[in-house]
């Protein structure tokens, strides 16, 4: 896919509708990482991404053998079944009997990853498993992008409207729960919201770069400010630099889009790092 | 004086499992209370029946009306990861008043200021919390249980982990709160010797046993050995009472435990008693 003298303006210009899906995700998913990481539950964020994944490769293998129903077995809506599963069954603390919260998620991570590389290795449809692995953004239509606005957009209003009472669940639960704070409800709906902008986004991203905007730029964020507001401002402003820079870099460059974006953020990461290590000095 | 709180014959524990049975005290108004047992002995059971988060499983737990808490975590149940300034930490104490949905106002960082000044750290009110020592951050957490305007102050080990300085500090700090404010005060602790010198009554809790009193009056060799099963001074040093668990070969009798002691428990039951 390599445009010899096509300039990086032009290669932009050629794929924005994808540009404008991806920055979509990249900012959903930043807020949302800066809850991820501050609670310790990545692995939540990269089990749901692994069953968003094996709801998606459930539905091309259905289809790829002749049960495509419908809506039913739309990819969306089969991810989001799984995905939602995920969030009831870890959202409402189960598995926190004999078998420790992190073995449960790293039992449905591993299981869910492979059930979905079995399905789409017998799926009928051609590119279906470089899809799967590593998503397609520059497939991403301006249906697509308002299809993500759609999810995003309400996540997002509903995350600043709440903010206080998602942070005061997150920081510390015992003392909301004595002010009359539905904890386990605050909790549900968080992780919902997460399902919610995960399974939407691993449809057009793949678990790399989902997981990718979930975790680095939060952690840039962390690394930068010393306010939440500031962590919040940084890691979506890292996110959204980091999905331009590595969609404009892989264009012209002919490589893929996803790892490009990865890239980017990890040297962003880094780069908030050094910067930290600097002001300690 | 009028109960804050009333066990009536309250059974408490989880599912199936009985932790504490046939409960009957009452937390009256002005209270100093510490609740005292080794980890694991129930006390955090009867610190939620307090709060309202668990329910009997037999009898009942009544709450006056109007009762509102001002709650102190252990510190290590707060997540020192998040970055935020002290006040932000305090304000948090009001979010039930805000309203949902809506941020806080001028006046609830005002009122964080001033019970932040109330414990002695207006100064620290900008500065992060993850870059307070552990005696200021307990300080920030007492002050989110103040800015509440609570009636009853619940510490849950308020000096776990801390050096003798700061617990010094902050024990003088909750009785000063007791004492000038008038505030019922419930104290959780496995520290009897800590506790003991600052509250006014005890709850001892001891494997399915419990027992409260006045200080003087729990704080006796017969009552305590009785409590945790092995034989225990209670001596004094400039006016201070302090409980030791007597080593095997030790020269007083212990048969004034009456027969409840267990040598083999020694060396594992001293170390919960102080």
């Amino acid at each position: 896919m390599r445009r010899s003298g096509t300039s990086l303006f032009d290669a932009v210009l050629l794929f924005r509708e994808s540009l404008y899906g991806t920055l979509v995700i990249a900012a959903a998913c930043s807020v949302l990482g800066v809850y991820v990481v501050l609670r310790r539950i990545v692995f939540v964020g990269a089990a749901l991404a692994e069953l968003s994944s094996a709801g998606i490769a459930l539905a091309l293998w259905l289809a790829g053998h002749g049960f495509a129903l419908g809506l039913s077995t739309h990819p969306i809506a089969l991810s989001l079944l799984l995905t939602i599963g995920g969030v009831l069954f870890f959202g409402s603390g189960s598995g926190r009997g004999r078998v420790p919260p992190d073995a449960t998620i790293g039992v449905t991570y591993a299981v869910a990853g492979a059930a979905g590389i079995l399905l789409i290795s017998k799926a009928a449809a051609g590119e279906a498993h470089e899809i799967f692995l590593h998503g397609n953004i520059l497939g991403i239509t301006r249906t697509d992008t308002l299809v993500l606005l759609a999810v995003a957009v309400p996540v997002l209003v509903a995350h600043a409207a709440f903010y206080k009472e998602f942070l005061f669940v997150s920081f510390d639960r015992e003392t909301a729960r004595t002010l009359g704070f539905r904890v386990g409800l605050w909790n549900l709906l968080l992780y919902l919201t997460l399902g919610l902008v995960i399974a939407f986004a691993m449809q057009f991203a793949g678990v790399m770069l989902v997981f990718n905007f979930l975790v680095v730029p939060a952690v840039t964020g962390l690394l930068v400010a010393r306010s939440m507001g500031g962590t919040f401002l940084w890691s979506i402003a890292s996110a959204l630099a980091a999905a331009v820079a590595g969609f404009s870099l892989s264009v012209p460059f002919d490589l893929p889009s996803g790892p490009a974006i990865i890239a980017v953020s990890g040297v962003l990461a880094l780069g908030a790092f050094l910067v930290r290590l600097a002001q300690r000095r | 004086m009028t109960a804050l709180v009333s066990f009536d014959h309250a059974t408490l524990g989880y599912g199936r499992r009985v932790v504490l049975s046939d409960l009957n005290f009452d937390i009256p108004e002005g209270d100093f209370l510490g609740i005292v047992g080794p980890n694991g002995s129930g006390k955090t059971t009867i610190l939620r029946a307090i709060l309202g988060t668990l329910a009997p499983l037999k009898g009942a737990v009544r709450h006056a009306a109007n009762l509102r808490y001002g709650y102190v975590p252990q510190r290590d149940q707060v997540d020192y990861h998040f970055p935020l300034k002290v006040v932000d930490v305090v304000i948090m104490g009001r979010y039930d008043r805000i309203g949902l949905g809506r941020r806080p106002a001028r006046k609830d960082r005002d009122l964080a200021c001033a019970a932040l000044d109330h414990v002695g750290i207006l100064a620290l009110a900008d500065q992060p919390l993850n870059a307070l020592s552990g005696g200021q951050k307990q300080r920030t957490l007492i002050a989110r249980a103040l800015v509440g305007q609570p009636n009853v102050l619940i510490l849950d080990e308020p000096t776990n982990g801390m050096d003798l300085v700061s617990t010094t500090q902050i024990l003088g700090l909750v009785r000063e709160l007791h004492e000038r404010d008038g505030l019922t005060v419930l104290m959780v602790s496995h520290a009897l010797n800590e506790v003991a010198n600052y509250v006014e009554r005890i709850a001892l809790v001891n494997d399915g046993g419990f027992r409260i009193g006045n200080v003087d009056e729990i704080m006796s060799s017969s009552v305590l050995s009785g409590m945790y099963g092995i034989p225990v001074d209670v001596d004094s040093v400039n006016g201070h009472r302090i409980v030791v668990a007597r080593r095997e070969g030790d020269a007083r009798d212990i048969a004034h435990t009456g027969g409840l002691v267990q040598p083999h428990h020694h060396a594992t039951q001293r170390d919960e008693l102080v």
